[in-house]
Parts: C-alpha cells; structure tokens; sequence
C-alpha cells in the first residue's frame, strides 16, 4: 500500500525519465520534503531509483569579484609599465604596497619584468587568461577552463570551490494497482463534510515511541501509608493525630522510662528548651509508680523522679506518646485507636537512619484480652499486609510486658524483623487510670518502604527525586 | 543495646550442644542475633537483662531453656572473714559499697576477655555509664584486709592500671585515659572515693580505676569483686558478677561491710520471692496453662517454684536484676512455653473504623492537586531558619515564630518548619536536571507556636512559569473546595512585588501566591521562574482533635 504522498508523487512521474526534486515538486503539488520523503519510500518498495549527482560548484569571493572589475593587480602594473620603466616607490605609491607585491610576483613568474637598483622594467609583453576565466566563472558558476588556471585561483582566494548535490528521481516500474489516497490526520472539517468515507487511513508504524509523558502522582510512600490506614480502619481502629511537640511527660515517663534512661538523654531526644505544667495528680501517681511501683504491684524503678524533667518539652520519639495520652484520655474499654504519623530520633542520617521518620501504632484496650490476642492482632495485620508468613520472638520494650517481636516471612530475604508489640505495663496503665490490658504494636514505616518499593536508601523517601517518582510504577511486582 | 561476643567453642563447652542447635534456640530465649562467624557469634540481648551479658550466663540461660538443666541454680557463699569498713567522708560522694571473694577460680585469656567485656557492659547499662554503679575486679592474693573505703583529697596518689608511677587523684583526673572519660561523674566533687588496704596501698579509686597492684593476671587464682554506687544497682551487679564466676567453677565468700552505723553482708545470693496468682497468668497470655505447663516453663527458665491453689510461690535467681512485677514472671512462662507454641486469635474487641479529619482532608486535598497535575513530595519537617527565612527574604523571630531545637546534630535541622514552600524550593533545586515543567506539592504538617498546623504548598517551574498560571490552579483548588474568595495586593518579599497576592477568605489571610522573586530563586539556585502557593488548611477546616 502507497501513502498518498507516494501516490500522489508516482502518479505525475512518467516512468524511465529524470526529475529533479524541485521538477516533481511543480507535477505533484507537493512541498520538497515531502517528494523527497514519497521518493525514498518509493525506493525501497522497488517503484523508483533514487539518483544522487554531486559536481563542483565554483564562485568568486569578494576579492576575485573586485578584480573582475578593476583588473588583476598584474594587469594593472603591465599597464602602468606600458609608459617605460618606473621605480618601485612610485608603484608603490599608484598601486599599494601588498597589491604591488602581489603584482610584481605574478608578472615575475610570467617572465614578464626585470628589477634592476628598485627599477621595474617590462622586458616581454605577458598573457593575462585569469580575468576571463573568473568571468566565465561569475556567470556560470562553472569552469570548463584550465586546471592550473583554476587551482591559482583557487590557492590566492579569488575563487570558491563547493560541493554541489542534486537529488534526481526516476520511476523504474509503476505498481500495477490502483493509487488510493489515504488519511493522514482525521480533521474536524473531515468529519463535518463526511470526507472520510470511503477512503483509507493511513496506517503509522506502531512500533515507534512516542514522546514520553509523566502521570502526576501519590508519593509512594503515602500509597503504603494509605495502605496502611485502610487495614486500621477496616478493622475498626480510630484515627487519631497528635502534635509533634509532646512533653517529655506523655513521651516517656508516662510511659515508665525510666529518667535516667539513656534513650532520654540529649545525644537521642530533640530536647526543646520550654517546659510545661503537668496535671499534680497525674504527676504524683506516676512519680509514686516510678519509685516504688505504687498500687501497681511493681518494685519501680527506686530513685527520685523528678517532675521538672517531665515538664520539658520534645519532638516526640515515638507516636506511644500520642497513642498513651489518647488512652489516658479515654480509659474506659473497649477501645481501638491507631496512628501513623511523624516521630524524630536525634540520630544522624545515613541509608537507614534518618532524625525523622514515620511510625505506625495501633493499641487495643479491652479487659478480655491477652497476649494470644495480640499475637492474633498482629498476625491479622501483617497478614493484610500481605505478609502471610508471620512469627513471633521474646522482646523488650520499657513499657510492655509480655513484649513480642514479630517477623515476616520475605522471599529472597528470609524472615524480617517487622516493629515490635507488647501490653503495657501496669505501672503505665494504672497511674493513668486505664482500665483493662492495653495491646499495643507499632512498626516503621520506612522499613516497609524499603521492603516494598525495594530501596536501599531510606532518604529518597524524604528528599524527592522526580526521576524516581516518575518512574516508580504505581504498582510494584 | 549490648551486643555479646561468643566464642563457639566455649559456648558449646559450657552449654554441651552443637552451634547449630544453640543458634536454633537463641533467637526463642529473647535475642537478636547480629552475626554469625567462623569462630563466634555476635548476640544482641536486650538491656533488662545484664545477666546475659556474659557466655557463663547466656550458657547458663540456655541450658534451661534447651532441657540439659532444670529449675534454680542455688548458690553458695560461705562466710568469708573479709571486712570493708566504710568512712563517713564517702558517705556523702558515693555512699554504697559492696564486696565478694571468689576463692579457686582458673583465669585464662578467654576468661579475662569476658571478665573485661561484662564490666563494660554492666558498667553502661545497670551502671548508667559508671554514674550510678562501677565495678573493680582485683587479685584478692596482693591485697590485705581489712579494707577502708573512704574520701581522700586530690593529692592522694597510687599507682593506677595500665601506668607505672604514682599519680595524684587530680593527674589520673587530668592524664589517665580513664580519668578523662569519667571524670564527668565526680565534676564538683569535694573529696575522692578510695579503697584503701590495711597496708595503706590503694587498691581502687572508683568508679575511675583500679590499681596496677591488684591487677588480675592469667596467673590469678582468687578473686575480690567491689562494687561502689547509691543503691541496690549495686548489689544487682555484683550478684550478677557472683552468679558468673560461681558457674565458672569459682567457690563464693561473702564480705562484710560495716558502715558508721550498720552492717550488712555481701552477696546475697538467696532468691527474692514472688506470689504470682494463677488467675494473672491466665488473664495475661489470653488462656490456661496446666500446673505441669506452669512448672515446666518456670524451670526452663531457671526460676524455682512452688506451686499452690491459686498462687505460684516463684523463687527468682539472685542474678535476675529485672524482675520488677509478677507480669515479668510471666512473661517468662510465656517465654519458657514458647512463643512459637502459642495459638494466636483475633481479639474480640468491637470497634468502627473512624479516619480522623486532618488525614481525610489531606486526603481529598492530595485528590485535588494531583487531578490538576502536581506530583506530591514529602520532605523532612526539620529544616534551619537561613532555608525558611533568611532565603525567603522573610523576618523570623525564635519562639515567637519558630521553635529552635536544642543541641541540633547539623546546620540543616536546627528548627521545625514553620513554612513548606521553601522546602518546595529546595526539592525543585534537587530536581534541576529532570526534564521540565515541574509541577509539584506537599500537604503536611508545620508547627506554630509549638502546635501541628495542616498546610499545602505547590510549586510550578519552566521557562514561562508566571503568575496567571499559578492563579489558575489557585482558582481551581477554590472552586473543588468550595470555598467564596478574594486577593489583597500582597506584602510576602518572597514574591515579585505586584505579582503577589494573599488570599482572603471570610475576611482573614490563609494563603498566598505569586511569582517567586528571583532574588529567592538565587539562595536556592534555581534557573528557571517559579510560581507558587501555600495555604493553610487549618485556618479554614475543622482539622479534627489533636492531642
């Protein structure tokens, strides 16, 4: 099958004759690119030979069109010399210092002059050609002349030689079908007058790729943590968002850390230098609980706690100091709450550890529960996850009590150490007045990132490459 | 946490199973395991239990919890004839001592690389890096009894380890290795702790070093242990350090310690007792245990046992510093049952499924501008005023506008963000290289006046990025939110001057946008116009409860 194009160019040409581009451009009413292009597609389906001629194109530059006019310098000193003998300095002065010398060498090697004490005397009457071979070349671009002659002229830039190409076509056979124009672009004004019908479209190669485009996207990252919501909430967690700014109250003693600790101390908590009041009652019951254990059966931790170290401000180390403070707030069972949400360590970044990172966090609190049940929750959630291969280790957290850390199975990667889980301690539940057993678990979010999204580096997360972005699928396999 | 090196092959002679089997078991007793070589195994153990700290314990953990032992390890003292009289002048530096002799025990370089790797990490965990308890290990053979433990001046001089000539208290503070890394803990001291023998010879100045002349050699056979401090983290130490050179072979002698006004004898090595009601270990794991499960994972674990009608009568090992409640106890059943064995089940608890309004809105917030084209980027909250201010050619004030972080690790991160669009900026001077245009936002937190605040920021950059284009993106995020609203001619420096604008909604600035200035797009180097917004969604949506 032709392009119209190519119909439209084969059809004008007779077969066996010569054409040039600019010929069959004037016969098909079509531009030059476009013969040139039908031309070549012709070709290679064996209806036309395509013929390149190259010849030598000649032209005087500046100089030689000046002295086409005026005269070579040679024939202008000759003539000078037609009067007698003169002395250098005074050609010098008629006709210029270079053109003299220019002159004076030309009519030298013609045998022509004689230089005796600066005087320059014609001794035989030369043969100037150069004059009329640079007219036959300033009219006709040609030079059917002298090669010497040439190249002189060549070689002292008066004549420009270039490279000439011409593109000649000639049809070898025609196709013995017939020649039906095809669509190129379907026009509005097409379809209004209906001109489509009957005719063909033309067809593209559809193997070629076309200029790529880039979607406008949900960061990744945020694809996981919606993930991640969605399975809180279908299983009938509430929601719930905290300020960043925590006390260091609701961050750690509240949770019985120990002051002392040394995840409290400045080298691993964004301290702020502002304090806060601390309910008394609250304070008291926990300053008991951290010395002596309190009501809550436990042998504290002994020492003194001191409530001005409770009353500093810090950027949360953890998203418990929210889910805590959220079951304190509402201590009556049943309650399901989860958070996931932006936590700091004052540590200093590399691939796998950065000062801010995303947490993840659910706690149950029921009377009827117990570690089974947690071991069942989080069996449940990794199963959603996607993680069907889930098993269960001693751990230790401060605050909980059994403390559990679960691992998932990962193909080519064996079994993943995923977050950590526990029930709170009764020295964190009792001062609070929480009743019932707290189940709680909590996971990075950017462990699951690099499991997922297969990353090495956890800062891509958060120091966007759209080069990343745009190629990232928006599902990964 | 302490990571635990331990060497296969006195592991393996300790415990008498194979590494593979130990391996197996190790991760089940409450573990990570970091590494495993050739010729040792790096273990990770968690800081409530200092007792693991050293192969004898992890040993002897193991045997219980692998059925080659059963039950509690009963330790015995004899009554040693070995005194420490206490000086009221430390009473007031560092008030507690406590002492024990171990008598026959063989010392090889395996041994005093374990002894010297359980002091460090004591030292750092139970120890609070030396403040609150330091340990001294000493040749009881080079030292005469009875012993003072007293306060001296900084002139006091001796000879302390790893140096050959005498040195003032206020040289080895100054000089000694030791000295400097610990002196942090006697800053503001008056006077100096120091052990001091009968013959007047130091033999420690804790909790900074010992003295060369009680140092413990290969050719050592009897051992004295010190351990100074405030409290029972004290005797928590030595009971732990007792327990190990006893599994070692080393016979046990207690020491006394006689103060201005009492006496007391160390170690004691009896165990503590504690009721735990049958009913709590039920309620706890979620399901019943049979007596015989009770027992059997009480034994495992090296606790002794009596059991009752309704409570278990748990004798626990001297050498257990962590067992604060009966819910550690039973932790420990659950652990000597094994995790693995327990059935898991969904808990019971009711509940529905309730997003919360900041997530919802950032939700349909992220909806809206990826429809019109913007890709999201997240970027760290913690940021420094030059980025947010300085660069932005706007005014800041700490605390009044901002929150400065104490002690920050790097220029970067000295402040919380007030702003996203500098950030913005900083991700498009990251992204020069992509092709263009680049239209991106972030819908996220800010903090003002120490409170979480939702905003969005939106970025368009290429070569003809302008102010009309900006605006009718802001013209569309106002028309799907539905909001009435207005511009004002804007002040914000950190656009071009007449090709800014706040917006106005119900009378009150929530926003603003415009052309960036290019005096702000050369702090950020950026080569291309950029047109941007901000607005703050907590100023006109009902954001939810925050805590």
């Amino acid at each position: 099958m032709l392009t119209t194009i190519e119909a439209k160019l084969i059809s004008v040409l007779e077969k066996g004759r010569l054409y040039t581009i600019d010929e069959a451009s004037k016969l098909s009413g079509l531009s030059k690119d476009a013969v040139l292009k039908a031309a070549y597609l012709l070709q290679e389906k064996g209806y036309v030979k395509v013929h390149e001629k190259v010849w030598k194109e000649y032209e005087l530059t500046d100089e030689g069109l000046k002295y086409l006019t005026e005269g070579l310098p040679e024939e202008r000193l000759y003539e000078e010399l037609l009067s007698g003998s003169k002395d250098i300095s005074e050609l010098e002065r008629k006709l210029g210092k270079g053109e003299l010398k220019i002159a004076l060498g030309w009519l030298r090697r013609k045998g022509a002059i004689k230089i005796e004490d600066g005087v320059v005397k014609l001794v035989s009457k030369p043969e100037f050609k150069e004059r009329a071979v640079l007219n036959e070349i300033y009219e006709n671009r040609t030079a059917e002349v002298d090669e010497k002659l040439l190249k002189d002229l060549i070689r002292r830039k008066l004549v420009k030689e270039e490279e000439a190409k011409e593109i000649l076509i000639k049809v070898v056979s025609k196709p013995e079908v017939e020649l039906k124009e095809k669509i190129a672009d379907l026009t509005p004004e097409l379809l209004i007058s209906g001109g489509w019908k009957g005719k063909e479209f033309l067809e593209y190669d559809i193997k070629i790729p076309a200029r790529e485009v880039f979607t406008a996207k949900v960061h990744p990252y945020e694809r996981i943590i919606r993930e991640c919501r969605k399975i809180f909430l279908e299983m009938g967690f509430t929601e719930i968002k905290g300020h960043y700014v925590q006390s260091a109250f609701w961050n750690f003693d509240a949770l019985f850390q120990p002051q002392d600790h040394p995840a409290r101390e400045m080298q691993d908590t964004f301290y702020l230098d502002k304090y806060v009041d601390i309910d008394e009652e609250l304070a008291y019951k926990v300053k008991e609980t951290h010395e002596n254990g309190w009501i809550t059966g436990s042998k504290g931790w002994g020492g003194k706690w001191d409530i001005n170290k409770a009353r500093q401000l810090v950027l949360r180390t953890h998203t418990t100091a929210i889910t805590i403070h959220y079951l304190a707030m509402n201590p009556e069972p049943p309650v399901k709450a989860f958070c996931i949400d932006r936590v700091y360590r004052r540590e200093a970044i590399d691939a796998t550890h950065l000062p801010e990172f995303d947490q993840l966090e659910g706690v149950v609190l029921d009377e009827n529960v117990g570690f089974k049940d947690l071991l069942g929750l989080l069996r449940e959630f990794f199963l959603k996850m996607g993680f069907e291969d889930v098993r269960f280790r001693p751990g230790y957290f401060p605050y909980t009590e059994p403390s559990v850390e679960p691992e998932v199975y990962v193909e080519g990667l064996g079994w993943i150490e995923l977050g950590g889980a526990g029930i709170f301690r009764k020295e964190v539940t009792e001062p609070l007045g929480i009743k019932g057993k707290v189940l709680a678990w909590g996971l990075g979010i950017g462990r699951l990132a690099m499991l997922r999204l297969g990353m090495k580096d956890l800062r891509m997360l958060y120091n966007p490459d759209l080069g990343w972005l745009r190629n990232l699928p928006a599902i990964k396999r | 946490m302490p990571v635990v090196t331990l060497y296969w092959d006195e592991l393996e002679e300790l415990v008498g199973k194979s590494r593979e089997e130990i391996l197996k078991k190790l991760p089940m007793l409450g573990c990570d395991v970091e590494r495993v070589e050739e010729d040792h195994v790096d273990v990770e153990f968690f800081p409530n239990r200092p007792d693991l700290y050293s192969v004898e314990g992890v040993a002897r953990a193991l045997k219980g919890f692998m059925d080659i032992e059963f039950g509690y390890i009963d330790y015995e003292v004899k009554k040693g004839n070995w005194k420490i009289y206490v000086d009221e002048s430390v009473l007031r530096v560092r008030p507690r001592i406590v002492g024990c002799v171990v008598r026959n025990i063989r010392i090889d370089d395996r041994v005093l690389r374990s002894m010297i790797e359980v002091q460090e990490d004591l030292h750092w965990t139970i120890g609070r890096n030396r403040r609150k308890m330091a340990i001294g290990i000493h040749d009881l053979d080079k030292i005469s009894f009875p012993l003072k433990y007293t306060a001296v001046s900084e002139e006091f001089s001796f000879v302390p380890l790893d140096f050959e000539e005498e040195m003032s208290v206020k040289e080895i503070l100054e000089r000694h290795p030791k000295g400097k890394e610990y002196r942090f803990i006697l800053e503001k001291a008056e006077a100096y702790p120091m052990i001091i023998d009968s013959k007047g010879n130091a033999i420690s100045f804790p909790p900074i070093i010992n003295a060369e002349l009680t140092r413990v050699t290969e050719r050592t056979t009897n051992l004295f242990i010190d351990v100074t401090g405030f409290d029972e983290n004290v005797d928590k130490a030595l009971k732990i350090l007792a327990a190990m050179f006893a599994d070692r072979g080393g016979k046990l002698e207690s020491v006394e310690i006689i103060y201005p006004n009492k006496r007391e004898e160390t170690p004691d090595m009896s165990p503590r007792v504690l009721e735990v009601k049958k009913s709590e270990i039920y309620s706890l794991l979620g399901f019943k245990l049979s007596d015989e499960e009770i027992k059997l994972a009480l034994g495992r674990m090296r606790y002794g046992f009596e059991i009752g009608e309704e409570v278990v009568k748990v004798f626990i090992p001297p050498y257990r510093a962590d067992i604060m409640h009966e819910w550690d106890v039973i932790e420990d059943i659950a652990i000597g049952y094994g995790y693995d064995r327990i059935q898991p089940t969904y808990p019971p608890t009711p509940g529905i499924g309730r997003e919360h309004e900041w997530f919802k809105l950032r939700e349909l917030i992220r909806e809206i501008m990826i429809g019109l084209g913007f890709t999201e980027v997240i970027t760290f909250t913690l940021t420094n005023e030059k980025a947010q201010y300085e660069f932005m050619r706007r005014r800041a004030e700490p605390w009044k506008d901002f929150v400065p972080v104490m002690h920050p690790l790097t220029e970067e991160h000295t402040i919380i963000r007030t702003d996203i669009l500098p950030k913005l900026l900083e991700v498009l001077a990251n992204n020069k290289h992509h092709a263009m245009p680049q239209k991106i936002f972030e819908v996220g937190d800010v903090v003002v006046n120490l409170k979480n605040r939702l905003r969005l920021a939106a970025c368009v950059t290429h070569s003809k990025a302008n102010f009309s284009e900006i605006r009718s993106y802001v013209q569309a995020l106002m028309r799907e939110l539905d909001l009435e609203w207005d511009v004002k001619e804007s002040e914000d420096e950190a656009f071009i001057k007449g090709r800014r604008a706040d917006i106005i909604v119900r009378g009150k600035k929530i926003g603003v946008f415009g052309e960036i200035h290019p005096e702000v797009l050369e702090k950020f180097d950026l080569s291309n116009p950029v047109a941007a917004f901000e607005i703050d969604l907590s100023e006109i949506f009902d954001t939810g409860y925050i805590i």
